[in-house]
């Protein structure tokens, strides 16, 4: 920030008297256009808020624009596991071009020995876990404690070399792991130079959000600040235990122990943090009313906060570990229906009235759109440590589907919001076209889903098969019934449908949305000042 | 929003409950345990301990490696349950539930957490006549089991499909070599082109090295081994 900024800042007027009042008299939502006149007040925060903007411009753009990059990675890699599934010894892309060029021996030998499903699967949960998701997260997170706590960003370098450090942590584990480096452990397959790097790069940004909010001039009232600073905090907590537990010479099943419960923090706490926090700024934001009630917000963080690390064990159901840690999970699980109950009853009765602005605004509809999925994860999330229904999930694909519904349908979903937002604040012009909105919506939404539902109704097939009963062979047959091709040949055209139709849609959408953020990049767009809405309010019922 | 005060203690209280619960607690009643030994009367050396360390010169640790490269544990798990969990035992795929003690020396247990193909926790596991085999999977004829050994795990590495058609298990021709044929078709040959014939690497080897080795079938007094339906009747 330059010196005649800082003088701005400090001349502005103390905001104090404002900030105890509800967020619809902050800051006139840009969507939904104040109808009263401008007064002075308005304009000097308007001034103040575009000093912050500037100041996290770099930042957030940088963080931004590599999270979209590694979408893009993660979709491919994760249509080629999707697809080894169902036809293993396929080979990716135009064969002719290679055998023109004369790479193909090469091309297939690299495809066949580093991109077997073994391999594509962790890189692609790698890719989208530790590079779309976080990085997003991270921008939407450092942007929003800018706004939140009014304070300017002093030294956007710092964050920029954690986004940088934490993209080369990234990278170096993705392509370790299909070099074949790969720890043993899910979601934290990463070799250990990686998480170092992934690790620095994480101080350098967590460290800064921490101090933003430290020098907070004020707090606006939304409960979105105590989920910031949970994720904020709770990340290198989970992050730093795992890695040293995991490189630590405790042989035996407490690395499956941490593994599980280094889980449950990454999911619940961190993006479950990250993502809500992000949705409950962008409604209230939107529709320009208050959260329905602060006080269930309340419960419902403290309730979550508290549960989330508690209920990851359900995954080893059975397996060799204390019996009393799946028992505790079960018990946290169903006690967590509590401030799932909570978020979901205030922010549809905020949402009361307020629906239509949905078919117009993009940042409402994508964030909406992703709180439903976030109390269908973690009503899923529940469900599944039932024992009755564990039973027949477990071991199936139904897990994968419960961390897409979390990952895809909110979290993705929760962060085009915010970036639909926040972009065109930054970089000075509106999005280019609301077709290109449109059908990023369309192919995200029902490309998202397909790959859940698939995710889940396949395991569920699967788990009918695998615990059919082996013993009722014939007694002149004296091998077991039971043949384990039947689960994969029957769950097979789960794979298919969601190779072709999940992923190719999602991966459309997101190819489409990743060439709308490069013209926004290039200051390619609409004119400044009134948002690009994907219908004109009012028209589209 | 809280006090910062109250905010930053609810939080890291949050996350030493979880930690406490989740972590320190299991490990203090983990970290102590040691093989179970058997000690006759009036021996000078244990009769009988489970599990052993199995010697790095077996190739044992390369493959457990080659295993992990590979993703094997994405859809194999080695994490055999109790009969009220599902079938596992009645299916023949261990004499009885895994248990923590069986991972003691396992730098990092291969628990696995999804099963596209069947578990391999005991597939070194020999039956009473000292013979392994796929207790449950004879697709092409029931009357003959497949043999597991070396062989028929280097024809699955190759080309799972070769033997079981709807199987989507990926081939790691990497982990083959082209060689000539000098003396004559090796036992170990995966295919035959020519005058080349693919022969499994180091890597290949100590994998089958390593499966073979997995046997947790022995008795331990926490997990019994599964007596049959008959026998408790």
């Amino acid at each position: 920030m330059t010196d005649s900024q800082t003088i701005l800042l400090a001349t502005l007027p103390s905001p104090p008297a404002k900030a105890a009042l509800p967020p619809s008299s902050i800051a006139p939502a840009k969507v939904a256009a104040p109808a009263k006149p401008a007064e002075p007040q308005h304009s000097n925060e308007a001034i103040e808020r575009s000093i912050i903007d500037q100041s996290a411009r770099g930042p957030v753009l940088t963080f931004f624009s590599t999270a979209i990059f590694w979408l893009l990675v993660s979709t491919v890699l994760g249509y080629i596991a999707s697809k080894r599934l169902h036809d293993p010894d396929f080979i990716l892309g135009p064969e002719w071009l290679y055998r023109m060029l004369g790479v193909d021996g090469l091309f297939r030998s690299i495809f066949d020995s580093n991109f077997t499903y073994g391999r594509v699967w962790p890189a692609y949960n790698t890719a989208l876990i530790y590079g779309w998701c976080s990085l997003a997260g991270m921008g939407v997170a450092t942007w929003l404690i800018g706004r939140l706590c009014r304070v300017a960003i002093q030294a956007p370098a710092v964050l920029q070399l954690g986004a940088w450090f934490w993209n080369a942590g990234v990278a170096v584990g993705v392509i370790m792991i299909l070099g074949g480096h790969n720890t043993g452990l899910e979601y934290f397959e990463m070799v250990r130079g990686a998480r170092v790097l992934m690790f620095i790069g994480y101080l350098c940004i967590g460290i800064w959000g921490l101090i933003l909010f430290r020098y907070k001039r004020t707090v606006a009232p939304y409960i979105s600040v105590s989920y910031l600073v949970a994720g904020f905090f709770l990340f290198p907590w989970f992050f730093g235990a795992a890695d040293l537990l995991s490189s630590a010479p405790t042989p035996g099943v407490m690395k499956n122990v941490v593994n599980a419960w280094y889980q449950g923090g990454l999911f619940n706490l961190w993006f479950g943090c990250l993502g809500l926090a992000s949705a409950y700024y962008f409604i209230p934001k939107v529709i320009n009313k208050p959260i329905y009630s602060y006080n269930l917000a309340k419960i419902g963080f403290w309730g979550w906060v508290f549960l989330g690390g508690l209920t990851a064990m359900t995954k080893l159901s059975g397996g060799p570990v204390p019996a009393y840690l799946v028992t505790i999970s079960v018990a946290a699980s169903i006690l967590s229906i509590i401030p799932i109950a909570c978020l979901t009853v205030n922010i549809g009765r905020t949402m009361i009235g307020h629906t239509d602005k949905m078919a117009s605004s993009p940042t409402l509809r994508f964030t909406y759109v992703g709180t439903v999925f976030f109390a269908i994860a973690a009503g899923l999330g529940v469900l599944g440590a039932l024992r009755g229904v564990d039973s027949f999930t477990h071991f199936t694909t139904w897990d994968y589907g419960v961390k897409h519904t979390l990952l895809m349908g909110f979290f993705s979903m929760v962060m085009f919001g915010a970036i639909y937002y926040i972009t065109p604040r930054l970089v000075g012009c509106e999005w280019l076209s609301r077709t290109f909105i449109k059908l990023h919506f369309l192919g995200t939404a029902y490309g998202g889903a397909t790959i859940i539902a698939l995710f889940l109704f396949g395991g569920l097939a699967a788990g009918f098969t695998l615990n059919e009963s082996a013993v009722d062979a014939s007694p002149s047959n004296p091998g077991r019934e039971f043949i384990f091709t039947n689960v994969m040949a029957n769950g097979g055209w789960q794979h298919v449908i969601r190779t072709y139709i999940g992923y190719v849609f999602f991966g459309v959408a997101q190819i489409i949305f990743a060439i709308h953020f490069i013209f926004m990049r290039l200051r390619i767009g609409q004119p400044a000042g009134e948002p690009t809405l994907m219908s004109n309010p009012g028209e589209a019922h | 929003m809280d006090k910062p005060s109250t905010l930053f203690t609810g939080i890291f209280g949050a996350f030493l409950v979880s930690t406490s619960v989740m972590v320190l607690l299991p490990n203090s009643q983990l970290s102590g345990l040691q093989p179970q030994i058997v000690w006759e009367e009036g021996q000078n050396s244990p009769s009988d301990m489970y599990p052993v360390k199995i010697e790095h010169s077996l190739g044992h640790r390369h493959g457990e490696r080659i295993y992990v490269e590979n993703g094997c544990y994405y859809c194999h798990t080695q994490d055999i349950r109790d009969p009220q969990f599902g079938p596992d035992i009645e299916r023949g795929w261990g004499a009885r539930r895994t248990v923590a003690r069986d991972f003691i020396y396992n730098d990092t247990p291969l628990l696995g957490a999804t099963r596209m193909g069947p578990d391999l926790g005991n597939y070194g596991w020999r039956d009473s006549e000292g013979k392994r085999f796929w207790r449950n999977e004879q697709p092409n004829d029931p009357t003959k089991p497949a043999v597991r050994d070396a062989a028929f795990i280097y024809k699955h590495l190759f080309n799972p499909r070769a033997r079981t058609e709807a199987s989507n298990c990926p081939s790691n021709p990497g982990l083959f070599e082209k060689h000539d044929i000098g003396a004559g078709v090796s036992p170990d040959a995966v295919a035959v082109e020519g005058k080349k014939q693919w022969l499994p690497t180091a890597a290949a080897r100590n994998l089958a090295a390593y499966l073979l080795s997995l046997d947790r079938s022995h008795e331990l007094k926490e997990a019994p081994v599964a007596k049959s339906k008959e026998a408790k009747k």
